[in-house]
């Protein structure tokens, strides 16, 4: 697992709000959020949180364009390679 | 074929129903959805779908966003049956560029124009028969994380309107701006992908008002009608054309 990876499922587990998703079940990192049902509001913020803990920028297209958290993982990785 | 507003046409059995009519405004007409568990209208709601949406259904990972996808569809083709006097048979959708349904009678675009929204247990649906519309509910409660995102999604004079704020209100504020703008986007069929910095609610909103006018040229060229339709549940708002042009894009 890369070091990203393992930062975000710890920033989805105390941040991102999914109704319904069993406490401490590991998060599917291909599926997809609408399918998981996260609304956009919190997604954008969570989006925003985890842009901040890595010290790069997203912006609301960038959001748009991410569809589940292992492409929020890849995002981050080459934002930051 | 009318477009008029008439009563019910027995999709449902009156005591199952879930939907109601909300606001009547104008062009356009919200109605409010429950989307909590119960089995008959979930029962009811299914045997409205076509195959495709059933196929939709299935894929949610989670009960609570498969049942606010079926409800909501569900009533959405209940209400369009009425408005568009059509059986739901006949009634299909098409999808925007960027995913907003579009209906069709017999696969044909018909002068009606819809939009939904869904946020824990309360839905709404919006039709306009005259221009794009778009609504956006959120559920009044607090969440995590949205003071960082003011910068992102707010431009200068709901930044510092929001900067006098504190508590409730500011989450009302919050809630009432960020669902406008969204309203807005989803109208334009956009959502997500327009950049919510470069355009701010109505002037009359930021001075309090419930209801205002946008006009972004640089944005949009039509004028736009926004109002607050939040109550104490839930935060929402419905963005509709104000004059639309001959047509009205999608
Ligand atoms: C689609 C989008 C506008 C919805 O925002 P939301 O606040 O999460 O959801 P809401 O409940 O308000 O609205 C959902 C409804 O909007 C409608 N919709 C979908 N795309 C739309 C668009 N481009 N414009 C207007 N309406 C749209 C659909 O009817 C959808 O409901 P349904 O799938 O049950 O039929 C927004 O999420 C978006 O732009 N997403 C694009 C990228 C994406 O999906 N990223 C992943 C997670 S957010």
């Amino acid at each position: 697992m890369s070091s990203t990876e393992e930062r975000i499922r710890a920033l989805v587990d105390e941040n991102l709000e999914i109704e319904g998703r069993p406490p401490g079940r590991p998060l599917d990192l291909d599926s997809s959020l609408r399918d998981s049902g996260v609304s956009s509001l919190d997604f954008v913020a969570f989006a925003k949180l985890v842009a901040q803990e890595f010290g790069v920028d997203v912006s609301m297209e960038e959001c748009a364009s991410i569809n589940s958290v292992g492409e929020l993982v890849e995002f981050l990785d080459a934002k930051a390679a | 074929m009318t477009t008029g507003w008439r009563g019910h046409r027995g999709l449902v059995e009156d005591e199952l129903r879930w939907w109601s009519s909300y606001r009547s405004s104008g062009p356009i007409k919200v109605f409010r959805i429950a989307l909590t568990p119960d089995s008959g209208r979930e029962a009811a709601a299914w045997n409205l779908l076509d195959t495709a949406e059933r196929q939709r259904c299935r894929r949610f990972l989670y009960p609570a966003p498969r049942r606010q996808f079926l409800l909501c569809r569900a009533a959405l083709r209940a209400v369009l049956c009425v408005a568009l006097d059509c059986d739901n048979g006949e009634l299909t959708f098409e999808f925007s560029r960027y995913g907003k349904p579009i209906p069709l009678v017999g696969g044909d675009r018909v002068p009606m124009h819809c939009n939904v929204s869904h946020s824990g247990s309360h839905g709404l649906v919006a039709l306009s028969h005259r221009g794009r519309v778009g609504v956006d509910v959120e559920e009044r409660r607090p969440r995590k994380n949205l003071e960082e995102l003011v910068e992102t999604v707010f431009g200068p004079q709901e930044r510092a309107l929001l900067a006098r704020l504190e508590g409730q209100s500011w989450l009302d504020t919050f809630l009432a701006f960020w669902t406008g703008k969204e309203a807005l986007a989803k109208a334009w069929g956009m959502g997500l992908r327009t950049d919510f910095s470069t355009f701010q609610v109505p002037p009359e909103m930021l001075r309090g008002e419930r209801t205002g006018l946008f006009r972004c040229p640089r944005i949009t060229n039509a004028t736009w009608r926004l109002e607050d339709i939040g109550c104490d549940e839930l935060a929402a708002a419905v963005a509709y054309e104000e004059d639309p042009g001959p047509g009205g894009e999608f």
